[in-house]
């Protein structure tokens, strides 16, 4: 629970569909901000957009609370918030709006430019909160909560119960599955569209690092060699020992195909 | 909420006035959290008496029960549950003390008339008679503040120098006993230290949250916390009952108000304590919230409690206060005096130049343990029993000391036996040192080369 993180793709953005130099990855804290735009030198922005139909300073991205505001320093162009999980769902920033809140965990920032293709980047607020299912139905003030909460219609959800789904089955210790075989797992049935590996990686980074912080500090042995592989038992290990994902949550898995046992035995 | 994870409907989960649990009968429900359920309840050999309804105070025999559910959980539920009553009767076993509830059993109920209690873990715990919180919300009397504050950190400081961090204090968990005397409680998170964390489940009340809290990386045995986590609640509560009403850091939900501590705790936002709090209460406040873990680990319980009864004595003693006593403090600190440091307040007017009267501080001659870090064991030292025998592991009481804590002292031994500290200074006088009241013996013996400061004392009897 630490702000909000703003991530510019590699491929995103370059006029003339130059690919530009590098991604961009910043963190940012409760109270502050980032501005986007063209960036001359003489008035620096965090997040170069490297287009000529972008302002100099085109917006900024300011964190409040669990969530973050967007404010557009265009006079003429409006943005778009995408929400890539909410199967269409968006927002409209209009012309010199200021402090605009946006309410998704996910969102994609779309910048018109002249060309066919837009600018776009992504802005991740992994602080959102959720009622415990325990407390459903009190006021909730003061109470004790679990402080990490998890949005359970979010894909990374799915990511991880399908991760925990061989332990919440038959309770013994066997391996955590596979990017190829989650993706496998989940074909077909997110509203979405097809998950990638990559995608299924990305969820996995997401949980780890951003909703769990998945701590190595117990671990004394620094460096162990198959580092995905012992972060994704991390995870698992925490999210059923922690109550995080339960029996109840296989229910939003697509049904077992009537191969799987046959697939889960020659899995192991 | 025990109702709504089994069946759902709260009627038929609340245990009505006069059935009976193991040997007693509840008499009415006094609330529930997320994990349990918690009963006023009588002994079920006596009648319902005077105690019987909900408004006369409790009497002597009568109890709290906290009853945790486990019908209908999966095992891993049940497991945290387990877990969680199981924090609570170590903690109950091995760390009793006059500011921490009392607690008296723990049985496993059999229940075949009510499905939905079958197996549920009972806890027996001194009844009380209401929260901190409760008192916040009807008003504190300013005259009972600063006493109820001591009793926190009173306890506080017993918790952490048994070992153990509370993990979830505010005063939801603050109890109330019948005389009026402060009473932690709610040790379903309490964990013990090994080294310098300890570790506890992620659960807990976010705006009691110290900064780096927001940034705890969760590990397999849980989120590290260090006894600085519950100085910073320790803070909150202060401004809390000093200035009833007003957030110390603003927002409507208790994610914005933890966004406030963040950028507070990284510097870009400064700490408000609302103008009324006293000055004495203002500082100490200030640094129970200092906004790093390294700047608030020099205030540990203990010495916060110190300046809490120093800065009493000061405005007592005439002529001794350095910056003379102001009515308000002076007021506050009788006050104080009440309950929780009544063996202070008989202390005779009696000033040394250097030190205090009556209180020394602990001087670690090992350098690495004079750094404001945690408490750790390996740099506690120990007060002996009897000054009289070789000071050894089997002459120490439980009860550590680290470096920088101000301890209060009654009188002074010469020719007791001599000891060398690792600076090859070498002594045979000791200091009689008042342990706090329920820790075991109530007097313990620092020998005079674990202090700098000399203060004029009597020689004990």
């Amino acid at each position: 629970m630490s702000g909000v993180i703003v991530h510019l793709p590699r491929e995103s953005g370059g006029a003339d569909g130059e690919p530009r130099a590098d991604a961009v990855t910043l963190r940012l804290g409760p109270g502050e901000v980032a501005r986007f735009g063209r960036g001359p030198a003489s008035l620096p922005v965090e997040l170069r957009l490297d287009d000529p139909a972008i302002s100099r300073l085109a917006g900024e991205i300011r964190v409040t609370d669990d969530h973050w505001q967007l404010t557009n320093h265009s006079t003429a162009h409006s943005y778009l918030v995408e929400n890539p999980e909410g199967a269409g769902e968006y927002l409209r920033v209009p012309p010199r709006r200021i402090g605009a809140p946006i309410p998704f965990e996910f969102s994609r920032v779309v910048l018109p430019t002249r060309g066919e293709a837009t600018v776009s980047f992504q802005v991740f607020a992994p602080d959102h909160l959720y009622l415990d299912p325990d407390a459903m139905g009190v006021p909730w003030g003061n109470r004790t909560v679990t402080a990490y909460s998890l949005n359970e219609t979010a894909t990374y959800f799915l990511v991880l119960v399908a991760l925990c789904e061989p332990r919440l089955r038959d309770q013994s210790r066997v391996a955590v599955p596979t990017t190829p075989r989650i993706v496998e797992r989940l074909s077909g049935h997110l509203a979405s569209g097809e998950l990638t590996a990559r995608a299924v990686s990305s969820h996995i980074d997401y949980l780890a690092e951003e909703k769990l912080r998945v701590g190595a500090p117990d671990s004394p042995e620094p460096g162990r060699s198959d580092r995905r592989n012992g972060k994704r038992e991390e995870i698992v290990g925490l999210a059923l020992r922690f109550g995080l994902v339960r029996e109840e949550h296989l229910a939003l898995l697509p049904p077992l195909a009537r191969t799987g046992g046959q697939e889960r035995q020659a899995a192991r | 909420m025990s109702a709504a994870r089994t069946t759902g409907d709260d009627l038929t989960d609340v245990l009505p006035p006069g059935c009976r649990v193991g040997d007693w009968v509840v008499t009415r429900l006094i609330g529930s959290g997320g994990w349990s359920t918690v009963y006023a309840a009588r002994p079920a050999g006596r009648g319902p008496g005077r105690s019987g309804s909900a408004a006369s105070p409790p009497d002597r025999g009568d109890v709290a029960l906290k009853i945790m559910p486990t019908a209908g959980l999966s095992p891993r539920q049940v497991r945290s549950i387990v877990e969680s009553a199981r924090r609570e009767v170590e903690l109950g076993r091995r760390a009793g003390h006059p500011r921490l509830i009392g607690f008296r059993e723990w049985f496993v109920l059999a229940s075949p008339e009510r499905p939905f209690l079958e197996g549920a873990i009972v806890l027996v715990m001194e009844r009380a008679t209401g929260s901190l919180r409760d008192l916040i919300d009807a008003g504190v009397p300013e005259t009972d503040r600063g006493r109820l504050i001591a009793g926190i950190c009173e306890g506080l400081a017993h918790l952490h120098r048994s070992g153990w961090v509370h993990a979830d204090l505010k005063p939801e968990n603050v109890l109330l006993g019948r005389d009026g005397s402060v009473k932690l409680s709610d040790f379903g998170l309490a964990t013990e230290l090994t080294g310098t964390h300890g570790y506890a489940p992620p659960m807990g009340t976010m705006d009691y949250f110290p900064p780096e809290r927001w940034k705890a990386p969760l590990g397999e045995l849980g989120v590290p916390i260090r006894p600085t986590a519950d100085i910073w609640a320790l803070g909150v509560i202060i401004h809390e009952v000093f200035a009833p009403g007003v957030p110390l850091f603003a927002g409507a939900t208790p994610m914005a108000r933890g966004a406030a501590v963040q950028e507070y705790g990284e510097g870009r936002a400064a700490l408000r304590v609302d103008p009324a709090v006293p000055p004495l209460w203002r500082a100490l406040a200030t640094d129970c919230l200092a906004p790093t873990h390294q700047a608030r680990a020099r205030h540990t319980a203990e010495s916060l409690l110190a300046r809490m009864t120093t800065a009493h004595r000061r405005t007592r003693v005439v002529g001794a206060g350095r910056r003379g006593g102001r009515a308000r403090t002076a007021a506050l600190a009788t006050a104080l005096c009440g309950v929780s440091v009544a063996a202070l307040c008989s202390d005779t007017a009696r000033t040394a130049p250097g030190a205090p009267p009556g209180l020394v501080r602990v001087y670690n001659a090992e350098r690495g343990c004079r750094e404001p870090v945690d408490l750790d064991l390996r740099c506690s030292l120990g007060l002996a029993v009897d000054p009289l025998l070789p000071y050894t592991a089997e002459n120490v009481v439980p009860t550590r000391v680290w470096h920088g804590d101000v301890l209060t002292t009654d009188c002074q031994m010469h020719g007791g036996d001599p000891v060398v500290d690792e600076e090859d200074r070498q002594s045979t006088r000791w200091f009689r040192i008042r342990l706090p009241a329920g820790s075991g013996p109530s007097t313990a013996w620092l020998p005079a080369v674990r202090t700098r400061e000399v203060p004029a004392l009597p020689e004990c009897r």
